[in-house]
């Protein structure tokens, strides 16, 4: 597998959520932070856990498990959060945990059928990939399906999101519960 | 390739701007009696530089324009036009046209109707002073203007008699050909071979070309390299271009304004002759040296101080000449770099992150180690990177005050009075976001003040004032606040009508006890209006809401004080800048909130029974004999209380608001009060009812900064989506 970025191939980063594997376009992503309690913000959309400082800039960050209609995510050891651009905004999506980096061909990337995710349909395609490390154990636990995340259809940041469309509404009541006090730092202050 | 193209586009607007600014300064200073070489050098440079752009872009429409704008601006250069009052304010029309065509070329308006401004410019071409009845005549092109000539001096040496000629006869350079004898221009043109790469692009310069006529004859492939040699990007070809005879020198110069230096451009005339390196005068008739010459004896005969005038003129300005030539001497003045406002916000942001950085730095030593002397010293420099960040987004106010002549220019027009504009202050410097934000109500009171306050002429003669009405605009720092009045010497506001009017509109009853002040306040009521006709000008009720709404949005306050019969003044209360905000850090269920502190008057720790509830869910505070409504911030928003606190053990603060009064607000209690440094939630997400940004507190966490007056709003109008979270 081919890490260098040829015509055609585009760079996946690929993350856990719920049972389901995502990926992302490598060029939406800024960077990937360790979560920290964001500050909860008052009337918006339960999916929207709250806000948190990226270098000076105010970044909303965003439940996607929430966003897509799920049961929240469950804060563990390896919760992290993917800042991503949409659309010349900044974004932070709490995920499950970060798999990999993969390269993909752009025409590997199959249309996905019409999965019900709530209102829109934020899948982008399907990607069939080969799991690192798995290779000759056999072809089926060697591939696995990859939902490619359709960031622009999230709309999280552009429109003013109501609570009253926002499932859950005591998501936003959790979070803020967990630790006010914010722990500073995320991977990219390490240095 | 698009992109960069809308980049270099975007460039040239910004210089139309710059271009614009320096054109109606020089002209303000031309209509105050300053015609020096330099002033009206500076006039010309603007639009010559505009029109270049404009051609570059095919912005065919400004082109022509400033083209004949510039023509009028050539010859009162050269001195054979006299800068008179009537010529300066043909060309104060031009210049509003020139900025409609910029806006047209925009896109932010139709394309202006500049028939009548180009009738008038012709018409100072023609040598004639243009009657001001001219400048507003909507006269299409083809109409007849009027010259004035003597026809017989025996009888009365001023008889004027006047005479038509059609406006084809006084040969614009685009009109029909005057000069149909005239050979052939043919051009030579091969551009330098990196022509492209310096953005000198021919195809524009051609197509330039053709739009006054020009057709391609030859191309010359000779120095075509063989293909394995040829770079895409490199000019080979050499083109040879016949243009019509009658296309001005000048012209045709313009067009080679902006190709690359090491261009081979060869104008002749077809009969082989090259042209004498001098600059030839353009051919259009009048503006031969004979047809002025023979205007002047005509002019001279009927006036000789007017022809002397002119002459004297013309000699001086002649005499300063070699000083306009080096048109780089007036651009030295001021050495600026253009920068993008994205990369001063992202400066001012990283600052603000230093700032954070360094107090955390400084919180995680030990109390010794922070006593040293490198801290404060790293602290004092960082806080002076601060300030001088602050001052690079600073911007004199005159950027918002300069649309103000024009206006009135227009306003005066409209309703037949008379208005001068002192200003004072134009240097006071403004952050750049408040500039942009202050031009609307700016716009609003200067039209308010023209169409309520100043009288007509008549009347005002008839109370005893001067025909011509004065508005002062003025701008002064004090503090941190900015003060911007709007004055006029009017009739005042009539407080009977408004009052009348608001008891109509059912905005007070009609038993209301109110002060001056207070009714005087009613015209900012949204609706409201005491003009008895709807006019272009005001009296759609919506001005004044507009004013006290953006200015109450930029943090600050509209005051008006109005004498009857003496005038009215706007005051309008702004904060320095937008960026920082004097704040109290309060805490709602354990979360920092910061409150500005603008807003504040007193912080109460209530006795117990102070605050009774008086329908559920509303309460109320005594303060001293008053009772003044009381918000439970944790409710408004939602927040999570495990543990709510009674009235007595949490703090009552005092906000005084626009929209609902003093109300006060219990919050848990006060950490700190800090200069806050703002940021927008909208940048990344969207505005959020109830909050006004949010800001890092020194330990890198987020606090939410509160929006008093959206917060404390009439129930009715608010916040429902907070109550639902």
């Amino acid at each position: 597998m081919s890490m260098t970025e040829n015509a055609g191939e585009l760079k996946m980063v690929t993350f856990a959520l719920g049972q389901q594997t995502f990926g992302i376009d490598m060029r939406s992503l800024i960077e990937i932070r360790e979560w920290a309690p964001p500050t909860p913000l008052p009337s918006v959309a339960s999916y929207i856990l709250g806000v948190t400082n990226l270098r000076g800039t105010v970044v909303p960050i965003v439940g996607l498990a929430e966003r897509l209609g799920w049961t929240p995510s469950e804060i563990h050891s390896r919760s992290c959060v993917l800042v991503v651009s949409i659309a010349g905004k900044q974004a932070g999506f709490l995920v499950d945990e970060v798999n990999d980096i993969v390269a993909i061909k752009e025409d590997a990337i199959q249309p996905a059928p019409d999965v019900e995710i709530q209102d829109t349909n934020v899948i982008a395609g399907l990607v069939q990939i080969t799991t690192r490390g798995s290779e000759g154990d056999g072809d089926a636990a060697a591939s696995s399906m990859v939902l490619m995340l359709d960031l622009d259809a999230l709309t999280v940041t552009s429109t003013a999101a109501t609570a009253a469309s926002a499932i859950g509404a005591h998501g936003l009541h959790d979070a803020a519960a967990a630790t006010p006090a914010s722990v500073p730092g995320g991977l990219d202050l390490a240095a | 390739m698009s992109d960069e193209l809308d980049e270099i586009q975007a460039i040239f607007f910004e210089e139309c701007a710059e271009g614009l600014l320096a054109a109606e300064q020089g002209l303000a200073a031309m209509q105050g009696g300053d015609t020096s070489p330099k002033t009206i050098a500076s006039v010309f440079r603007a639009v010559h530089s505009i029109k270049g752009g404009a051609g570059a872009f095919g912005h065919a429409a400004l082109t022509a324009f400033a083209h004949r704008f510039e023509n009028v601006l050539d010859e009162i250069r050269a001195g054979r036009i006299a800068p008179t009052q009537s010529v300066i304010t043909v060309m104060l029309g031009a210049f509003d046209k020139v900025s409609d065509h910029v806006a047209a070329a925009q896109g932010t308006m139709g394309l202006p109707d500049d028939a009548a401004s180009l009738a008038a410019l012709e018409a100072v071409l023609a040598g004639q002073d243009a009657a001001p009845a001219m400048v507003e005549a909507p006269a299409p092109v083809q109409v007849p203007i009027v010259v004035e000539a003597p026809v017989s001096e025996e009888i009365d040496p001023f008889g004027f008699e006047p005479v038509t000629v059609a406006i084809e006869d006084l040969g614009g350079s685009d009109a029909a050909p005057a000069m149909p004898v005239d050979p052939e221009w043919t051009i030579l043109f091969a551009p330098s071979r990196d022509a492209m790469a310096n953005g000198a692009e021919p195809i524009l310069v051609i197509r330039e070309l053709e739009g006054m006529g020009a057709q391609v004859v030859g191309v010359d492939t000779s120095a075509l390299p063989p293909l394995r040699d040829l770079d895409p990007e490199n000019a080979y070809l050499r083109w040879t271009i016949s243009l019509p005879g009658d296309v001005g020198e000048d012209q045709i110069g313009d067009c080679f304004d902006f190709v690359a230096p090491d261009s081979i451009v060869e104008v002749t005339r077809t009969n082989g002759e090259p042209l004498p390196p001098a600059p030839v005068e353009p051919d259009a008739p009048l503006r031969e040296p004979g047809a002025i010459h023979d205007l002047l004896h005509r002019v001279e005969a009927a006036s000789p101080a007017i022809f002397a005038a002119a002459t004297t003129t013309a000699a001086t300005t002649a005499a300063d000449a070699p000083a306009k030539q080096d048109p780089r001497t007036a651009d030295t003045a001021s050495q600026t770099i253009r920068v993008d406002l994205h990369k001063l916000d992202m400066l001012l942001n990283l600052v603000g992150e230093l700032v954070i950085r360094g107090s955390i730095l400084s919180d995680r030593l030990s109390p010794a180690d922070q006593q040293r002397v490198e801290l404060p010293e790293q602290a004092r420099l960082t806080r002076e990177i601060q300030d001088t960040v602050m001052s690079l987004r600073a911007q004199p106010i005159r950027q918002a005050f300069n649309r103000v002549p024009r206006m009135l220019r227009d306003l005066t027009a409209e309703t037949g009075k008379q208005v001068v504009l002192e200003t004072q202050g134009e240097t006071t410097e403004v952050d750049k976001g408040v500039i942009e934000k202050i031009g609307d109500p700016l716009t609003h009171l200067i039209r308010n003040a023209v169409d309520h306050g100043i009288e007509s002429p008549d009347e005002r003669l008839r109370a005893g004032k001067p025909a011509q009405g004065t508005i002062r605009l003025s701008a002064a720092q004090k503090g941190a606040r900015i003060i911007v009045t709007v004055a006029d010497d009017g009739r005042g506001i009539d407080r009977a009508r408004v009052r009348a009017k608001a008891i109509e509109k059912g905005l007070i009853g009609a038993d209301a006890v109110l002060s001056d002040e207070e009714i005087d306040q009613l015209i900012c009521a949204p609706g409201f209006s005491t003009a008895t006709t709807v006019s272009n000008i005001s009296g759609r009720g919506v001005g004044m809401d507009v004013v006290r709404s953006n200015v109450e949005a930029l943090g600050g306050r509209v005051d008006i004080s109005s004498t009857p019969g003496r005038g009215t003044v706007f005051t309008l209360v702004l904060p320095l800048t937008l960026a920082i905000l004097d704040g109290m850090v309060v805490r709602l269920a354990g979360q920092r909130f910061v409150l500005p502190l603008a807003h504040v008057v007193e912080a109460i720790r209530p006795e117990p029974g102070q605050v009774r509830s008086t329908t559920p869910g509303s309460e109320v505070i005594e303060v001293r004999g008053t009772y003044l409504p009381v918000r439970r911030l944790i409710q408004t928003f939602g927040l999570p209380d495990p543990n709510p606190l009674p009235p007595e053990e949490s703090l009552v603060i005092i906000v005084e608001s626009e929209t609902a009064g003093k109300v006060g607000l219990i919050v848990d209690t006060i950490d700190d009060r800090r200069e806050v440094v703002i940021k927008s939630l909208e940048q990344n997400l969207h505005p959020i009812r109830g909050l006004g940004g949010a800001t890092i507190l020194g330990d890198g966490s987020i606090a939410l900064i509160l929006d008093v007056d959206a917060l404390v709003a009439p129930l009715s109008r608010t916040l429902t989506r907070g109550l639902a979270a």
